[in-house]
């Protein structure tokens, strides 16, 4: 069990100025489970590229079984027997399972597709590894842990020796995630390497037999099963100690600010509607939304922004019912947003720090001249300055464009925006998504001043942990409803993630 | 209204039906062999003019029309190469670049009419393809003469039709072929070479534009005229959006703008009374009409129009 079947030497990838990885090594033996531990941004994906084919490196080695290769497309890292099930799915939607797993370069040569034949085959080798699926349906009516298994069988089918797993379960339910993990077993078991990429502690102690932690694009330390625990893994994947924040949780009743009553909105769908949800955010408290991706939380943060007009129910604004939908009218209510994609709906990439800053206060007479008609640059410079230093913008000047900055000081572009309204209401969707663990502590901590002095927030977030760790109240979206509203204080974890997966337990009779 | 009815009245507008929507089906499937691997080229018209005249001169000077057709999809190919280098090498917007062929092809064949015929007023006449008549088969009342008395270049069209129904839908090298035009990034991944699949679409494209383009002045008209595309380029593309992206509603949609066509130009003569730019009107209304009622079907190609890089995000 101790022969190498990868190896990757001295590994560098350049994009343009920036090193997305610095010289990293990494071995893999047969049959065994090694992790790439690492944030986001730390070059896990990157180098997974690098030995799938599809980023060429600036330099270093890679070799199979102890020969060198040359990998310089995906062709050719399939020919070696390496299969990558990439974050977001290289799934074809218009097409059947099937035909997703016969695509491209196959053993298979025969010019006419023989269905019934090949069918019968990955019904084989589906059974084989207890992935059950099956070949005649379409991927856009697969659930995501389905498609992540046809994806495996994808890579079997190219005869991978080495599955490359890149964050596999950001996107599962605990169940789900657990099959995943019997799969893995499975497929190891069967003398199959597996590369599993994570920054999810408790899992990555789980499964590994080894693990790599890196750092900024530089490989920091490796350790074997059970050298290392949790908190020395934590610290250096984040290069510093961490003391983990804590927040005090409110329970206080000081009128409602926003009210959902019986809101439908497309709501046969299962992903992207919302059935007859009723929900209050009261003032000074953070009502944290939790529920695994594209379970209608979207829509939901559009709803409460004035986004999007509901089919059925009623809204109510500080009491006051809404009848007209559009930004503006919540907006002038006093309700802030930070969208979920902050490049596509929070900020202009190609405008300067100072024009995101100022867009929702053109018209303040601080920063307009001649009746509205002009910007007074200057002033509104002055006040992107100051901004700047209150939110700790890292940014070359205010008129730097927001396009170039960092995830984490884009998202303090947004807040400081949204903020500055000192809002009633501020709607955060995945404010930390992406973001290293410095920056996303910058903006707890500014949430959390927010809601000190009274202003109410609604906060979505698919990461269970940020949900327990700011909400007051937490609520259990699962497939556009609401399965339950639990206390804040001292959560029922069990219970939440059992609903996250649709599973209310019936209170006892 | 006898004479709407009669056997020969009939017969002779489905055979001029199926003579105007020849150049449309092929031009139409040159589409979408581009949209299939996500190209979309509004250039269709201009290639087509490009086509004509190429295949116009070469027949002409030749007195081999069947040369001028191949000259004719050779010449659409090359200049779609434009294209192509444009939008799949450089990355520039497919839409402006169609709009460049539009204005681009349509003058450099004026140019190339004007420097072999000189500036004329004389009406040249070149050779056409005739049609050949199956026997036996022609002699059956009706559907003889409109499926067996037809132009070799229409035979071409259907056979055409059928073998890229099956290329997309029942062989393996179709089904790779489609997988550049929804997700060329999962393509890729799967040894795909996504790049030389968008320059063999639009070779393919622009052979099947300018033969659709050289149809028109070698077997349908056999005199050149400025203008003669007409904006069947434009009818074309919308048959393609009006098929849903499939060959049998591409066939059923050119046949339908083809049927217009050849209506409009019998009521020209019966109807004297109504103006016949108005009746010329009717294969663009209903490309038009036909284009709301599809509105968007989501059967499109999920990456149709969208730049392609290797290591983008």
């Amino acid at each position: 069990m101790n022969e190498n079947v990868l190896q990757m030497k001295n590994i560098t990838k350049k994009f343009g100025t920036f090193t997305a990885n610095d010289n990293i090594s990494i071995s893999l033996r047969k049959g065994e489970v090694l992790t790439l531990l690492g944030e986001n941004g730390a070059g896990k994906s990157t180098l997974m590229n690098v030995l799938c084919g599809l980023y060429k490196a600036t330099g270093g080695s890679i070799f199979i079984k102890g020969e060198k290769v040359k990998i310089s497309s995906p062709k050719d890292s399939t020919g070696y027997g390496i299969g990558m099930v990439h974050q977001h799915f290289m799934l074809v939607e218009a097409l059947t399972v099937l035909e997703n797993i016969i695509l491209g370069k196959t053993e298979d040569r025969a010019l006419f597709i023989d269905r019934k034949g090949t069918k019968e085959k990955i019904e084989e080798l589906s059974a084989k590894y207890g992935l059950g699926i099956d070949p005649d349906r379409k991927i856009n009516q697969l659930s995501v842990g389905e498609q992540q298994r046809v994806e495996i069988l994808k890579a079997l089918w190219r005869n991978a020796e080495i599955l490359i797993l890149d964050e596999p379960t950001a996107v599962l339910t605990d169940e789900e995630a657990t099959g995943l993990f019997e799969i893995i077993e499975k497929l190891t078991g069967d003398g199959k390497s597996v590369i599993f990429i994570s920054h999810k502690m408790k899992e990555v102690l789980n499964i590994s037999d080894r693990i790599a932690v890196l750092r900024a694009g530089k490989l920091v330390s490796e350790f074997k099963r059970g050298e290392a625990d949790g908190s020395t893994l934590a610290d250096l994947m984040v290069g510093r100690h961490m003391v983990e924040s804590e927040y005090s949780k409110m329970d206080i009743d000081d009128g409602v600010v926003f009210s959902a009553r019986n809101i439908s909105y497309n709501k046969e769908s299962k992903h992207s509607g919302l059935n007859n949800v009723s929900i209050d955010v009261r003032k000074g408290e953070i009502l944290g939304i939790a529920g695994v991706d594209g379970n209608g939380q979207s829509e939901l943060a559009q709803l409460a922004t004035g986004l999007l007009d509901p089919d059925e129910g009623e809204i109510f604004l500080k009491g006051e019912k809404v009848t007209t939908f559009s930004a503006k009218r919540f907006i002038d209510s006093g309700v802030s947003h930070v969208p979920e994609y902050r490049n596509k709906m929070g900020l202009i990439g190609d405008m300067s720090v100072t024009s995101n800053l100022i867009l929702k206060s053109e018209e303040d007479p601080k920063f307009a001249k001649y009746g509205g008609w002009m910007t007074d640059a200057k002033s509104a410079r002055g006040y992107a300055e100051e901004q700047k230093e209150r939110f700790d913008i890292r940014c070359s000047s205010v008129d730097q464009d927001t396009g170039e900055l960092s995830g984490g000081n884009q998202q303090k572009v947004i807040l400081a925006r949204e903020l500055s309204l000192t809002p009633d209401l501020l709607v955060a969707a995945h404010p930390i998504r992406g973001l290293d663990v410095g920056a996303a502590q910058f903006i707890h901590d500014q949430m959390i001043s927010a809601r000190e002095r009274g202003c109410a927030i609604l906060l979505i977030s698919t990461d269970l942990s940020e949900v327990l760790l700011m909400a007051d109240r937490i609520a259990v979206m699962y497939e556009g409803s609401i399965m339950g509203i639990y206390d804040g204080q001292k959560p029922p974890t069990s219970e939440i993630s059992q609903a996250m997966a649709g599973k209310v337990q019936e209170p006892s009779a | 209204m006898d004479m709407f009815l009669n056997a020969h009245f009939i017969g002779s507008l489905l055979q001029s039906t199926l003579r105007v929507t020849t150049p449309l089906l092929l031009v139409a499937l040159g589409e979408l062999y581009g949209e299939r691997a996500g190209m979309i080229n509004i250039g269709l018209d201009g290639i087509m003019t490009l086509g004509a005249t190429v295949g116009f001169i070469v027949g002409y000077i030749t007195v081999n029309p069947l040369l001028g057709l191949v000259i004719g999809a050779v010449a659409g190919s090359l200049i779609n190469l434009i294209y192509a280098y444009s939008t799949i090498t450089l990355r520039s917007g497919q839409i402006i670049n169609g709009m460049a062929l539009n204005i681009l092809a349509p003058a450099l064949s004026i140019f190339m009419f004007r420097q072999y015929f000189g500036v004329t007023t004389k009406l040249i006449q070149g050779t056409v393809i005739k049609p050949i008549c199956v026997p036996v088969l022609s002699d059956i009342p009706i559907a003889g003469p409109v499926l067996f008395n037809q132009n070799p270049i229409t035979y071409l069209a259907f056979v055409l039709a059928i073998l890229t129904a099956i290329f997309f839908n029942k062989t393996k090298p179709g089904l790779d072929y489609r997988a550049v035009g929804e997700f060329p990034r999962a393509a890729e991944t799967l040894g795909i070479n996504v790049i030389r699949k968008k320059y063999i679409a639009c070779m393919i494209c622009g052979a099947l534009a300018g033969l659709g383009g050289a149809y028109l002045n070698t077997c349908y008209i056999g005199t050149y005229a400025e203008g003669v595309v007409a904006g069947r380029g434009f009818i074309a593309l919308s048959a393609v959006i009006f098929g849903g992206w499939r060959v049998r509603g591409l066939i059923l949609a050119t046949l339908l703008f083809g049927f217009t066509d050849a209506v409009q130009l019998r009521f020209q003569t019966i109807l004297p009374v109504i103006p016949y730019q108005i009746l010329a009107m009717l294969p663009y209304l209903s490309t038009i009409a036909a284009l709301f009622i599809m509105r968007n079907s989501g059967l499109a190609p999920k990456a149709n129009g969208v730049p392609y890089s290797r290591e983008g995000h």
